[in-house]
């Protein structure tokens, strides 16, 4: 896909810090993150609960915005980004796979995987032809006109990534991808981020407990407290 | 094009998924909607119809010459005639006869036809000899020509000989044939008749004057010039052709923007409705919300889904609402041009025009209102942040500092009511009035929240020892979520308001109609000429019957003489009476002065004037009164302010004896019957005299029973209030409504909550207790919030809006009992409200609740 | 805008008084009028008045004027009073009356040729003859006609007529140079077959003429030759008798030519087609039908009624012997009752040229052509 990408780094962050206020306390979520990704690579983030790998997550996928520090996403300061730069961010730049799926329960599997590129302003036949490819890849093309209510875990999380794919992003986010998949699932889902990553070049940053994706990292990031314990690079 | 499948794939769908929430709320708005375009409807057709009649009669004259208080000399035609510009002049009489066998006052027009061939045109019905028809007209005496709904409704046939009853007696004419609904055939919609000036004088017994004359110029853009001024001298008015229209117009229109405001609560009601729903799928899609923001919806995007949503819920009722509003507009119809017949202006409307105009208004009204009441909660869903895409807790809104500033905005709304209750009101429509009212509402809606936070808190320890565990339980919930409740309690507080502020005022206005009834329309027997009150024309009374009259000893006699007038544009009357016989046996209404000022009045050192004459115009004891009666300057010294509530204006009581002097003699128009004797059997001898009195000159008189005609005025009073009964019953009907889809609401909101206390072990009865609880709250806070905003709002009614738009007031007084009944009756149908709710609560299983919120 | 079915009742009206004929009734309706069956004898100034009792009466002047500048004029002015009901029929009246209760209803039309400019123009006004807004009243040794601000006083002096319309307006001073006329038998002119068929009717020939005359808003002084009929009558028109073709004309001899013919609807006149001839001394001569030849040389077609008018004559009456030749001065002089509805007759200013008994003449006079648009004894 964006093969220049390959060399450039896609995510730099530095002094990364965001802190949510709770009640008249604060909690630390990531304190002072320095981080260098480059594109291309497969990226597997570990870590305890509130360790701090889903605020890391939504910071880099532009869903919450930085207490202090730097980012940059694809070249793209996120600090420093207004609202409609933020929302054309999450629509081009990231695609997003959620534990809980988070599909739309009143659009069919076809719609909610057009939505991100109908609200890029793709034509609805175009949408809909490039929503027919992925499900198809992804095995999902005698479902696409269920709802998300009447699919299992495994259907949902495949409608997830397909979703996540249709804007064609040079990056995926994925946050415990298999937390409610049994074993089998979870293995297709990983197996098909592996081959985005290996033979479409997407960047893919998975937030992890399970080691269902430790094959395939070209990366280890383990965080603690909200800080970098360790980051080792590919074996 | 996009946002449209957005809107339906997200929006639509869940509004098709919760189809019954979202029909209640429909409803509720399209009840709203169908009162307001009905009544717009309704008076839209009052008002066209009027407008028809009134251009049908005026037809294209440029100028008028009327006489005020009196008629317009004959020969003055002639005169006008030969002046230079004049093109036409023609002579004018209407007034309203009826067959003597009884029925309807229709219009009956004298003219010239052949002075007026080029002001008024009118066509025959059936097709045949129009030269006969015209030529018979002024050859033969006693032929008219029927206006068609005349002749339809009464069944005259051309050639038909009918009887028609004025002043001077009953006359037989003949039907000389049929006029289309043209032209002149448009006068009181077709309920009208024309004949030559000459029948008509010889018919009513005006000789040597005429109603007005209507002129046409040569170029209406000039001056009329100084000669056509001359021969205006002796009183007589030169004036346009539409001042009469106009001020017809004006008072329709004024009574038209008051029926709108009644008729917009029930709007204004069910915008509640739109907000809770909005605001419930906004709450309840949060998360969904979350999602959308994070595959990069815009945050405008998403404001718009739900402005949209209100929209829909706005056609949706405007659309049902049409169906529904042609229904009832049928029974508004005739209550509104029977009231404004009543209070302004003869009207007569038989059909409705398609009023697109209206139509449109209500669409958009419809629309605008179900769009800004999901503004707040389009905003609060655009504010959900995409990061909750990451959470799963549910978020908790309205704190307590917001609570507090809408207490503070609510207080603040009511305290500007009492400055604006004092500002006068614009054309006769009391705006000022009604902003205050829509202040008061919303005032009281924005403490709603803070109330129900103070009795939650209040009462939880309380209902926790009373009333166990549910109570308890409703308390906190009510308590923790003011924001959705408040909604609830805003429509009941609308609609509780409006009831008792309807209850008050109908009472006031009643009792005080009553007093003024007893005293001041005293009297066993009415007698005036023919036909006077319905032509509010009050020619003297034959002599032979005054002379018959004060021929009995046993009766006394309270004379008077009438004149229809108006001081700058605003129509009155000038009553001359005999005070002093008055005085024996009825009273006024005092609201300046007293009875000891009779003696001067008897004196004619000044007049009365009536609280609605004080309005209009101004005025209050010591100012002067200056008016023309029959080419004569007449001025007095106001001495007293009175409250009179006959419809049609003000008036002004002036001595008859005085009146007399300064007029050189003055015939009784009227006069009331008093029996000396009150004891002995006064029916029988009020129905003798009666009888005497229609041997004698029966044809000439009109005659009223004292008793009959105190019943009908009361039987008029109530009339006029039949439509706001009808706008009452549905702004009530959709606060239960209301309340209904609310609770359900909750209940559907909390089915998980529920779902636990039931799985630890709570009853069925128990969660049923709560809810019917938690509906308690709501009605108790509403209630009582209502009933204080609708004490404030009868006083705006009585003494800002019925002042301001009629010109009179009342004196205050609460109807205790009909509140005392009816405000549990509210309280029951509002825990009726609350049944779908308490069945849905404990019917729905575990698992199927979970289906619903499940994704 | 008038409706039409209203104009044309007016129409109605005014054409039934121009006939001679009451509003289209059957002629037994003649019942309570008076009828004309033998001489009129007429008195003066008596006579110049009204005679109630007749259906329908008329004062009828034309005219031809010149002005200072050279400019010519035709001129008419007509006042029509017309009894709806017969006199008997008071007696059903409601008593009191009111005072707009009349039988009697005038009209009054004008017209303006401006014969250079070939144009023409016409007024009308309607009005029962009561409260001053019209009749006719004798003072003293005048006789007033009057409806609105027109009217024609009849004075031992002569004529006054004054009219203000719209458009044009005159005043004029005619003082005749003749006695009047009376034509037929002392004034029984009849109109049909029947004696009660005819009216009473006499004419000033020759009114030398002097006065102002304003047209859209400029001002003429002029000077020339008037006609004035006064004819009464109740009977309507004989059935078959579809128009007539009516000519009053003043030769350069001082002679003077009233000559009308009843058209047949079958073609031909009528026998009581009639005229008279005034010498310069004022004696007459009758013309009777069976020594006239009328030919008309030209038809004008109406491009407002679609009337076909014959607009050019020639005229021979062997006794007394007459043959001339008659033109308009201006085509369209066509007369539209109520501005409006339809033409039905034809009225204007002509000119006339040939021989009077042996003498060659020339002359001025107004001609009237009715029937063209619909047979005048037919109801409308």
């Amino acid at each position: 896909m964006n093969h220049e990408a390959m060399t450039d780094t896609i995510i730099f962050a530095r002094d990364l810090t965001r802190i949510y206020p709770l009640g008249v306390n604060e909690v630390v979520g990531l304190n002072q993150v320095d981080l260098m990704i480059a594109a291309g690579e497969f990226v597997v983030l570990k870590g305890a609960s509130g360790s701090g790998k889903s605020t890391l997550l939504s910071l880099v996928a532009g869903l919450d915005a930085a207490t202090r520090g730097q980012l940059q996403v694809a070249g793209r300061d996120l600090l420093r980004m207004t609202e409609s730069q933020k929302t054309a961010f999450r629509r081009d730049v990231v695609g997003m796979i959620f534990q809980s799926f988070n599909l739309l329960p009143t659009l069919s599997v076809q719609e909610n995987v057009c939505l991100p590129a109908l609200l890029a302003g793709v034509p609805l036949a175009d949408a809909t032809r490039r929503a027919d490819r992925l499900l198809d890849w992804l095995g999902m093309s005698a479902r696409r006109g269920h709802r998300p209510a009447q699919l299992s875990g495994g259907e949902m999380q495949r409608t997830a990534i397909a979703r996540a794919l249709i804007s064609q992003p040079p990056l995926i986010l994925a946050d415990e991808p298999t937390g409610n998949l049994d074993s089998k699932n979870g293995d297709m889902v990983i197996e098909r981020l592996r081959d985005l990553n290996r033979e479409q070049g997407h960047t893919v940053v998975i937030a992890t407990h399970s080691d269902q994706a430790d094959p395939f990292a070209t990366r280890f990031i383990h965080l603690r407290d909200g800080a970098i314990q360790s980051d080792q690079g590919p074996c | 094009m996009f946002f449209f499948k957005l809107f339906i794939w997200f929006n639509l769908r869940q509004v098709q998924h919760h189809r019954w929430r979202a029909l209640a709320v429909v409803l509720g708005i399209a009840l709203g909607a169908a009162v307001f375009t009905g009544v717009r409807i309704s008076v839209h057709a009052s008002l066209g119809a009027f407008t028809r009649s009134m251009d049908a009669i005026t037809g294209r004259a440029d100028l008028v010459v009327t006489q005020p208080g009196g008629r317009v000399p004959e020969d003055l035609v002639a005169r006008l005639r030969r002046l230079p510009g004049v093109t036409d002049v023609s002579p004018v009489m209407t007034t309203y006869t009826r067959p003597a066998e009884g029925g309807r006052p229709f219009l009956l027009v004298g003219i010239d036809p052949l002075l007026d061939r080029h002001l008024r045109d009118w066509n025959r019905v059936d097709p045949g000899d129009e030269e006969a028809d015209w030529e018979r007209l002024v050859a033969e005496p006693f032929t008219l020509l029927a206006g068609e709904t005349l002749a339809a409704q009464a069944g005259w046939t051309t050639d038909a000989r009918v009887v028609l009853s004025h002043r001077q007696g009953d006359t037989p004419f003949t039907v000389a044939g049929r006029i289309t609904m043209d032209g002149l055939g448009k006068a009181a919609n077709g309920r009208m008749a024309v004949c030559d000036i000459a029948t008509f004088q010889e018919f009513t017994g005006t000789s040597g004057y005429v109603d007005r004359i209507d002129i046409r110029l040569a170029d209406p853009g000039t001056d009329p010039g100084p000669e056509l001024t001359r021969l205006m001298g002796n009183g007589l008015r030169l004036g346009s052709p539409g001042a009469l229209k106009q001020s017809g117009q004006g008072m329709i229109r004024a009574y038209q923007v008051n029926l709108s405001f009644l008729s917009f609560t029930s709007l204004f009601v069910g915008m509640f409705l739109v907000y809770s729903l909005v605001a419930l799928n906004a709450a309840s899609r949060r998360h969904e919300l979350a999602i959308l923001r994070a595959v990069g919806a815009s945050a405008r995007s998403v404001y718009w889904l739900f402005i949209g949503e209100g929209a829909l819920y706005g056609l949706a009722g405007w659309l049902v609402a049409l169906p529904l509003g042609s229904f009832l507009v049928r029974y508004l119809l005739e209550g509104i041009s029977s009231t404004i017949s009543t209070l302004f202006v003869r009207v007569h409307v038989d059909r409705l025009a398609l009023a697109p105009w209206e139509i449109l208004i209500s669409l958009g009204l419809t629309v605008a209102v179900a769009m800004l009441a999901a503004v707040q909660p389009a905003r609060e869903a655009a504010g959900v942040p995409p990061r909750e895409v990451m959470t799963t807790t549910r978020h908790q809104q309205g704190g307590r500092s917001d609570i507090r500033r809408l207490a503070l905005g609510g207080l603040g709304c009511i305290l500007l009511v009492l400055p604006l209750a004092h500002l006068p009101g614009v054309n006769g429509v009391p705006l000022p009035g009604y902003l205050a009212s829509l202040l008061l509402f919303t005032g009281f809606a924005l403490l709603a929240p803070w109330m129900l936070q103070q009795v939650g808190r209040r009462l939880q320890p309380l209902t926790a020892r009373r009333a166990g565990g549910p109570a308890h339980l409703a308390a906190g919930y009510v308590r923790d979520s003011l924001a959705r409740l408040a909604i609830a309690v805003g429509a009941l507080i609308t609609a509780v308001a409006l009831f008792t502020a309807l209850v008050v005022m109908v009472r006031s206005f009643r009792h005080t109609v009553e007093i003024w009834v007893a005293q001041t329309i005293s009297g066993d027997l009415f007698v005036t000429t023919r036909m006077a009150e319905t032509n509010r024309v009050w020619e003297p009374l034959p002599p032979e019957v005054v002379a018959y009259l004060a021929q009995h000893n046993e009766v006394a006699l309270v004379p008077n003489r009438r004149f229809s007038l108006s001081h700058d544009g605003h129509p009155y009357q000038l009553e001359a009476m005999d005070f002093a016989a008055f005085q024996e046996f009825g009273h006024f209404f005092w609201l300046q002065g007293d009875d000891e000022l009779i003696p001067r009045l008897i004196r004619g050192e000044g007049v009365l004037i009536s609280e609605v004459f004080a309005h209009r115009n101004g005025m209050a004891a010591g100012d002067l009164f200056r008016t023309q009666l029959q080419g004569r300057t007449l001025t007095w010294k106001v001495l007293g302010v009175v409250r009179d509530y006959r419809t049609h204006g003000g008036v002004v009581f002036c001595s008859l004896d005085d009146l007399a002097a300064r007029m050189d003699g003055l015939a009784w128009g009227g006069v009331r019957i008093f029996f000396r004797d009150r004891d002995r059997e006064l029916d029988a001898a009020v129905a003798r005299l009666r009888d005497d009195l229609v041997l004698r000159f029966g044809d000439r008189l009109d005659m009223m029973r004292g008793q009959a005609l105190r019943a009908a005025v009361l039987r008029i009073f109530d009339e006029t209030f039949a439509i706001t009964t009808v706008l009452l019953i549905i702004a009530l009907l959709v606060a239960a409504l209301g309340i209904a889809t609310i609770l359900t609401m909750r209940v559907l909101e909390r089915a998980r909550e529920l779902n636990t206390i039931y799985a630890l072990g709570g009853s069925r009865g128990q969660i049923r207790r709560m809810i019917l609880w938690e509906a308690l709250y709501i009605v108790t806070v509403g209630e009582f919030l209502g009933l204080l905003c609708g004490f404030g709002l009868s006083y705006l009614l009585v003494f800002v809006i019925n002042r301001q738009s009629f010109g009179w007031t009342f004196l205050y007084g609460v109807d205790w009992a009909a509140l005392a009944l009816s405000l549990p009756l509210i309280v029951a149908t509002a825990l009726l409200a609350a049944l779908p709710a308490m069945r849905l609560a404990v019917k729905t299983s575990p698992a199927a609740l979970l289906r619903e919120f499940g994704n | 805008m008038i409706p039409i079915r209203y104009k044309r009742w007016l129409l109605a009206l005014l054409l039934a008084v121009i006939s001679a004929a009451a509003l289209p009734v059957a002629s037994d309706d003649d019942a309570g009028y008076h009828t004309v069956t033998g001489p009129c004898d007429f008195e003066f100034p008596r006579d110049h008045g009204a005679h109630p009792g007749f259906r329908t009466e008329w004062w009828y002047y034309t005219g031809n004027l010149r002005a200072a500048d050279g400019a010519r004029f035709g001129f008419q002015l007509t006042f029509f009073r017309h009894q709806l009901r017969p006199a008997d029929d008071r007696r059903q009246w409601p008593q009191p009356a009111s005072s707009w209760r009349t039988e009697q209803i005038f009209l009054a039309h004008a017209a303006l040729t401006d014969i250079g400019a070939g144009r023409h123009y016409q007024a009308e006004d309607i009005a029962r003859g009561v409260l001053d807004l019209a009749g006719v009243e004798t003072r003293a040794q005048d006789v007033r006609v009057f409806l609105r601000d027109w009217e024609a006083v009849i004075g031992p002096r002569g004529h006054a007529l004054a009219m203000t319309g719209a458009e044009f307006g005159f005043d004029l001073h005619l003082a005749p140079a003749k006695d009047p006329v009376a034509h037929g038998d002392r004034g029984y002119s009849r109109k049909g077959t029947d004696p009660a068929r005819a009216s009473c009717y006499y004419s000033f020939t020759r009114l030398k003429t002097s006065g102002t005359l304003r047209l859209m808003g400029r001002r003429f002084e002029v000077e020339g030759l008037s006609w004035m009929d006064h004819e009464y009558s109740t009977a309507p028109l004989e059935p078959g008798i579809r128009g007539w073709s009516w000519f009053s004309l003043q030769f350069d001899n001082g002679m003077e030519l009233m000559l009308f013919l009843l058209n047949l609807k079958a073609g031909g006149y009528h026998p009581a087609s009639s005229g008279t001839l005034v010498a310069p001394d004022g004696t007459t001569t009758a013309v009777t039908s069976d020594h006239i030849q009328a030919e008309a040389l030209r038809q004008w077609k109406s491009p407002h009624s679609g009337g076909e008018y014959p607009v050019a004559w020639h005229l021979r009456v062997s006794a007394p012997d007459l043959d001339l030749r008659i033109t308009t001065t201006v085509d369209d002089q066509e007369m539209i009752a109520a501005q409006s509805a339809g033409v039905t007759y034809w009225e204007g200013s002509v000119t006339a040229q040939g021989r009077l008994e042996g003498q060659e003449v020339k002359g001025r006079g107004y001609m009237e052509l009715t029937g063209q648009v619909q047979a005048m004894d037919e109801r409308l």
